[in-house]
């Protein structure tokens, strides 16, 4: 949770973009932080939901709109799972919000867990948008991939289940596993958090080691790609400057090294100087890193700019994210959209006199609510998503019409 | 018909080759129908209606159009290669692939535009057409054919581009391991040494092991030849029974007999974008796949011979429709229950040495030999048992066993095993029926082209 002070940089593939418009260029912007700051983004690839001091915001090119009562989201570009005290309800995108495509309301309790977690399972962007979990499995969090699952249990242990193809449950094989299993290479070492990406998979102990495993077709992985290898040769035969292909600090002797193309099981990371790991955050190809001393390193593929470093240039070996530092930017937290990375930083003492190094957000200084006008095609305002009901929740939840 | 020395191509510049590219394309921006054969994400049809308005606007997307439309390209070719690798890939929607050829076409369309040279825009083209489904009536086909007729003759020392990687041949049937991952694009298998950079004797490069010689045949062991068997007779003795049988003289009368050679093939296809295999055989734990065009495979691994890569299980013919007419269908194809369309046809070019372990399809097999040996040894699946096929689902059809250095120690009951073996020479087709396990090994420079059928 950012505090006061504190705001929301992200790197990477635009929202204007993805609506086909030309896009705000490679360097880092700023969020807009509406009413009392934002303390929370859930990122899908063509929008962004924020939490503000006045509550949830889904923001798009050019529009946003407010998700009254609702206090979490997962999105996705087919559907938006929000989830309030009382439900949990998915409404499709582009498809008019009129009713939910599904609900399900949720026994008032203890502080409830974040989604994807539900009472007695989780949450899924797409149908079937809820799957039970083992009665026995005690869930703290949970991430999702594109085709697996990984699951942190209260005791740090780590679950993954779903497709293995490319390695990422960390069983040490390929094969997919219909059922929570419990990844063994990691039992000894207690977990404090786990995150999810395309095909890869993180997970960070509680000493702050860094354990990755699954594709590293891009270098997400931080482990010698040689795609990657090939095009820094390519660039270096052509003459190219290197900065823009980022070799490592110390490329490994060329003889020696193993490209990897697939780590079915975890393998500790090592950040240059070996910093303890706070956070950690995967998009589909990339990563992103916190560390406890307030850096930003991200690795994997950079072609949006997701990785921060103002080139589109992919890496795989961890890169302090110099921007940070340049700026004398403390970062405390970090979560990655499927091509962008959003981090979230503390304020200098004295902030600096212009905000003109950060690009603003364009939706800034439009009015907020849901009477934006809407872009083509899309729905007009009366497709503002119903607020969540307040009242005691009955058998079988009405739909509510717009 | 010979070219002016250094001229780019038959027609006069980069305004010649527009309006020949244009040609392909729907009259006015309501013919683009931009179908799609099922349901893609929302955020998609906004991209892809921008990029027609985009083809469609001015006098040919120039300047600042052509970068927009580059970019879309690439947004739209990222965003389906996600989809494409979001499941086994026979479960791979025809929709999202459908969006991955359009984002082939429209950066194809805008590297032409840029005036950027045609290779670059061919190999987009065969990118859609490896990994996409057609659209606008294969307008990736047509528009490669075009490109083709515009490229300078001299087309070596494209080495520079054979690097951009993003193998896995696609998929079905999975004989060879579509894993580490199955269709197209990055990844390769779980680990692999220093590849070969094109040029200068890398020295630590994985040297290729001594040609082995010709192995003998015992008479016993070897397989029956037939002459232009009748249909009914091949019928009734061999496809019935499913007994193996080499026949000779079908392929007499096909063009590639008299046409084919690795010269011609370049010509044909140098600049085409191509799977290859690398490394011994797909059992072994440095196999992977890598992109580049025919000609990189040709002075890679077939002229220079510095570490084994095979263009193996490819269908090559449907992306190289003028390879096509230099063979036929075998006729007894049609003593069985598919249609023609639904045969599968396969290319499988490679220097001396290729080896395919232990192995059985799915599907009856013509494997007809164009230039160069093969060694090729038979099992029946009565010996199933014997033959120690792999646990795991994706091995499941491979023998553990290394046929010509067999360890009887782990695999005793390999030697219970009979078989049948010849060595296939050029003009002669192997009937392999279904399910019969078949090891391969090449002893020339060799071509086959297999025919899976129903």
């Amino acid at each position: 949770m950012a505090a006061a002070g504190s705001s929301w940089l992200v790197f990477g593939f635009s929202t204007e973009e993805a609506a086909g418009e030309p896009g705000p260029g490679l360097g880092p912007r700023r969020l807009e932080p509406g009413p009392g700051g934002i303390r929370r983004v859930w990122p899908a690839w063509s929008y962004v939901v924020v939490e503000t001091g006045a509550g949830l915001e889904l923001r798009s090119a050019g529009r946003r709109q407010r998700l009254r009562g609702w206090r979490e989201a997962l999105p996705s570009e087919t559907h938006v799972v929000l989830r309030g005290a009382a439900a949990a309800r998915a409404w499709r995108r582009g498809a008019g919000l009129r009713s939910a495509a599904w609900s399900r309301f949720l026994p008032r309790g203890p502080a409830p867990r974040p989604l994807p977690l539900l009472p007695g399972g989780f949450a899924l962007p797409r149908p079937p948008f809820y799957r039970a979990l083992p009665a026995g499995l005690r869930a703290r969090s949970l991430a999702l991939g594109t085709e697996h699952v990984l699951l942190l249990g209260t005791g740090g242990d780590v679950h993954a289940w779903g497709g293995g193809r490319h390695g990422q449950l960390g069983h040490g094989t390929l094969e997919s596993e219909a059922q929570p299993r419990l990844v063994e290479a990691l039992a000894g070492v207690p977990m404090a958090a786990v995150a999810a990406g395309g095909w890869h998979s993180a997970s960070v102990s509680e000493a702050g080691d860094l354990y990755m495993w699954g594709w590293n077709e891009s270098g997400q992985l931080a482990l010698p790609c040689k795609a990657l290898a090939e095009e820094r040769a390519q660039g270096e035969e052509a003459g190219a400057g290197a900065a823009a292909l980022s070799p490592c600090p110390e490329p490994p002797e060329a003889e020696a090294t193993t490209f990897i193309s697939i780590q079915a099981l975890p393998a500790l990371l090592d950040l240059p100087q070996e910093p303890e790991v706070s956070g950690v955050s995967c998009g589909s190809r990339h990563t992103a890193a916190v560390t406890r001393g307030g850096e930003l390193y991200t690795w994997g593929w950079g072609k949006y700019g997701q990785l921060g470093h103002g080139d589109d240039a992919s890496s795989d070996c961890p890169r302090r994210v110099e921007h940070l530092v340049a700026q004398g930017l403390w970062a405390e937290a970090v979560v990655c959209g499927p091509w962008t990375t959003y981090v979230c930083v503390r304020e200098p003492p004295d902030p600096p006199s212009s905000t003109a190094d950060c690009s603003e957000d364009p939706a800034a200084g439009t009015c907020l609510g849901p009477t934006l006008p809407s872009a083509p095609q899309d729905q007009t305002c009366s497709d503002s998503v119903p607020p969540e009901p307040n009242s005691e929740p009955q058998v079988g939840l009405q739909l509510h019409e717009g | 018909m010979a070219a002016p020395v250094g001229a780019e191509a038959p027609a006069a510049g980069p305004g010649a080759l527009w309006a020949e590219v244009r040609a392909l394309l729907p009259g006015t921006e309501g013919e683009f129908t931009l179908a799609l054969s099922g349901e893609v994400d929302p955020c998609v049809r906004p991209l892809l209606r921008r990029a027609r308005g985009l083809l469609y606007g001015a006098e040919g997307p120039a300047g600042g159009e052509a970068a927009a439309l580059r970019r879309l390209g690439h947004v739209l070719r990222d965003y389906s290669w996600e989809k494409l690798n979001a499941g086994p890939w026979q479960e791979v929607s025809k929709a999202w692939r459908q969006v991955y050829t359009y984002g082939c076409l429209f950066g194809a369309l805008a590297e032409i535009s840029a005036g950027c040279p045609p290779v670059s825009a061919v190999r987009l083209c065969d990118m859609g057409l490896l990994m996409g489904a057609s659209v606008l009536d294969n307008v990736l086909g047509r528009l490669v054919r075009v490109l083709q007729q515009h490229l300078p003759r001299e087309r070596r020392g494209a080495a520079g581009l054979a690097a951009e990687v993003r193998p896995e041949g696609p998929g079905p049937p999975p004989r060879r391991p579509l894993l580490p991952s199955s269709p197209p694009g990055p990844g390769r298998g779980s680990a692999g040494p220093l590849p070969a950079a094109a040029g200068p004797e890398p020295l630590l490069q994985k040297a290729r092991p001594e040609p082995r010689p010709a192995p003998a045949v015992r008479p016993e062991e070897e397989l029956p030849r037939l002459r232009c068997p009748s249909l009914e007779s091949f019928r009734d003795k061999h496809l019935i029974p499913q007994k193996p049988v080499v026949l000779e003289g079908i392929m007499d009368h096909w063009p590639c007999m008299r046409k084919w050679s690795v010269d011609y093939i370049c010509q044909v296809a140098g600049c085409r974008t191509v799977p290859v295999e690398l490394g011994s055989r797909y059992t072994d734990e440095e196999w992977s796949q890598k992109l580049m065009t025919v000609d990189d495979f040709i002075g890679q691994y077939i002229v220079n011979e510095k570490s084994m890569g095979y263009l193996a299980q490819h269908q090559l013919f449907d992306q190289i429709p003028e390879l096509k007419e230099d063979i036929s269908i075998p006729d007894y194809c049609c003593l069985g229950e598919g249609e023609e369309e639904h045969i599968t046809i396969n290319a499988w070019f490679g220097p001396e040495g290729t080896i395919s372990p232990l192995h059985q399809d799915p599907q009856q097999n013509f494997l007809a030999q164009v230039f160069g040996r093969k060694y090729i040894r038979l099992y029946s699946p009565q010996d199933s048992e014997n033959l120690y096929p792999h646990e795991s689902q994706i091995l499941h059809n491979t023998s553990q066993v290394d046929v010509e250095n067999p360890d009887l120690v782990k695999f005793p009951n390999f030697r219970k095993a009979a078989f049948q073996s010849c060595v296939l020479m050029p003009g002669q087709v192997l009937f392999i029926p279904v399910k019969y396990w078949h090891y391969v090994r090449s002893l020339d420079v060799s071509f086959s082209v297999s025919f899976w059928w129903s």
